[in-house]
């Protein structure tokens, strides 16, 4: 092969390559007209808003008006995962963890925090041997513990509580990152002493005989935020009459939740699979709440990014109005 | 060619890959969650310089658990299937059965089994890599040129087991050796998913190159997610090399018969 043959052929591919990364530049993926709406969810009695609005219609009912014809949602076992694909474009809107958000939001995710969803609402599960002699987190020393992956509320609440308690959460015991349904399995195979997991999870292992919750997550950091909506910059930059209706569409789900709790459990029993039994036991054996004002949450979600900070998660301690979008909550007060 | 212009080439290659991966990614993308560039991954590298020899030492142990025992089991049953006609078909139906099921399907299984103990690693990696051991050992054996085997008769070399260890083995021992190429290739190929959930990983805790690449992924670090890509394609290829250079070493018998080597 000649040496002119070679530089043509390098120079055809650095052509190709520029060619192909300006297709799919970030600019003309924003340019391109708003049709489908996509909601990011986890299997977790904590979003149920989101799949009241989604059964009974509410989402669609108000994107439609914006010319949206599809409204759909996709379900993340965690937290990070559901970040993560919003950080890719792939998400409008976001039920996650305010722990999760903020490591997106540190690493340049375009979006904010408009409302609360929930707060508490996970629990610590040991195995039944374990958890008839538990008397404080000093028995979880030697332990192996699963909880969702490096950077979600479970993960951060449990290493700060161990902190808390001189636990060194690196050195004292096993942490080991896992969705819910593999910490699950896990537990019930006998393959690691406890789980840290938000509801429904906690009560499912309950009601299988393999583990008793022994901690609730509200007592080991009394209220901390949990649940959160996060909304895409482009929605809120341009179509801010749309973000508000997110936000009361959201408020009349939560109250729903209080108004017509049976049939909430239904609708959320169907969307994780889950039985009616499971969701009716994980909502009598909770400490969570839902609720919708991010003010109540503000010091709590910035103690996260606080901890978020001192583990190395992020670079920066981000400011609230770095996370949060106060201004939609506060025109329909 | 003589190997110094062969090296020139490589060289040339990956510092003309990586001059574009730096111009696209600083220049064009412009945004280090989509692609970071190289001198953030080399920062990052500098870094964990402290960790990764860690991470590697791990990583290595469960592929080296997989890969010991894909051999032991592969290289048998793929040298009975070549060399008896009954084990042939004994065994192809079920290999052929077990042989499309990705790696990563045998996970909650693994986990039921092995608990979550390294061997569970182990097993995920032998899954991958037993195939191409086992397929490639059969192949040697299915081709040995009937003259050999025929000769080594004349010879007074008669019993199966003799004909197997002095004409068989030696003769698929290149399709053998290659099959382990293709293996150790797949074999880093599923310490990620091996180690995507949380192992023992010989009592230090929280390390492993394909454990850390999807805890950093959970954080959305891309240069650490990209650093622990390059090592595990600097590993394969390293190890790719050195069987290619052993091959080299114990095939001297064979050379002549490769056109490409020319």
């Amino acid at each position: 092969m000649g040496k002119n043959r070679v530089y043509k052929y390098i120079a055809a591919i650095i052509i190709l390559i520029i060619g192909l990364s300006g297709c799919t530049s970030q600019q003309q993926a924003e340019e391109a007209k708003l049709n489908t709406i996509t909601i990011g969810v986890q299997p977790s009695t904590h979003q149920i808003a989101e799949m009241v609005a989604m059964d009974k219609g509410w989402w669609h009912e108000i994107f439609s008006k914006y010319g949206i014809t599809k409204t759909e949602d996709r379900l993340f076992p965690s937290g990070p995962p559901e970040m993560h694909a919003m950080l890719g474009g792939e998400l409008d809107i976001a039920y996650v963890g305010a722990a999760p958000a903020i490591s997106a939001i540190s690493k340049g995710l375009d979006a904010k925090i408009i409302a609360a969803v929930q707060i508490s609402g996970s629990a610590l599960v040991l195995k039944p041997e374990l958890a008839d002699s538990y008397k404080g987190p000093n028995d979880l020393i030697g332990k192996k513990i699963a909880t969702f992956p490096p950077g979600s509320i479970q993960d951060s609440v449990l290493k700060h509580w161990l902190k808390q308690n001189n636990i060194d959460p690196d050195k004292d015991l096993r942490i080991v990152a896992m969705g819910p349904g593999d910490a699950i399995t896990a537990i019930e195979a006998g393959q690691i002493d406890g789980v840290f997991l938000p509801a429904p999870s906690p009560s499912k292992i309950e009601l299988d005989k393999k583990g008793k919750m022994v901690e609730l997550s509200g007592t080991m950091w009394p209220d901390h935020a949990c649940c959160v909506i996060v909304v895409s910059g482009k929605l809120i930059r341009e179509y801010p009459e749309m973000v508000k209706e997110i936000l009361d569409i959201h408020i009349r789900a939560t109250n729903y939740i209080y108004s017509d709790t049976d049939d909430a459990k239904k609708i959320c029993a169907k969307k994780i699979k889950l039985s009616e039994e499971v969701i009716d036991y994980s909502l009598k054996h909770w400490d969570g709440a839902w609720i919708t004002d991010p003010k109540e949450i503000v010091n709590s979600v910035l103690s996260f990014a606080k901890v978020q900070y001192d583990l190395g998660y992020i670079e920066k301690m981000p400011k609230q109005e770095d996370l949060f979008d106060m201004s939609f909550y506060n025109q329909i007060q | 060619m003589n190997n110094l212009k062969k090296n020139k080439i490589q060289i040339f290659s990956i510092l003309l890959f990586l001059f574009l991966w730096q111009i696209i990614s600083q220049y064009l993308i412009n945004d280090p969650l989509i692609l970071p560039t190289v001198s953030e991954v080399i920062k990052a590298f500098f870094e964990l310089s402290s960790d990764i020899p860690i991470d590697l030492a791990v990583s290595l142990l469960h592929l080296s658990t997989g890969l010991f025992f894909a051999l032991i089991i592969g290289i048998p049953i793929g040298a009975l299937m070549g060399w008896y006609k009954n084990a042939d078909q004994f065994f192809d139906p079920i290999i052929e059965m077990l042989r499309p099921i990705p790696p990563l399907a045998w996970i909650p299984f693994a986990i039921i089994w092995f608990g979550l103990s390294d061997y569970s690693a182990g097993f995920i990696i032998f899954i991958g890599a037993l195939f191409p051991i086992l397929t490639n050992t059969y192949t040697g054996f299915r081709n040995i040129p009937k003259r050999l085997v025929e000769a080594a008769k004349v010879l007074g070399c008669k019993k199966n087991i003799n004909l197997i260890r002095h004409v068989a083995l030696p003769s698929s021992f290149p399709y053998i050796l290659s099959g382990i190429r293709i293996s150790i290739g797949i074999g880093w190929m599923c310490v990620v998913a091996a180690e995507m959930f949380g192992l023992d990983n010989y009592g230090l805790g929280n390390v492993g190159v394909g454990n850390m690449l999807w805890q950093y992924y959970s954080l959305h670090m891309m240069d650490r997610v990209a650093l622990y890509m390059l090592i595990l394609g600097v590993m394969g290829l390293s190890m790719d090399r050195l069987l290619k250079y052993a091959e080299a070493n114990l095939l001297k018998w064979k050379k002549g018969t490769n056109i490409r080597q020319i």
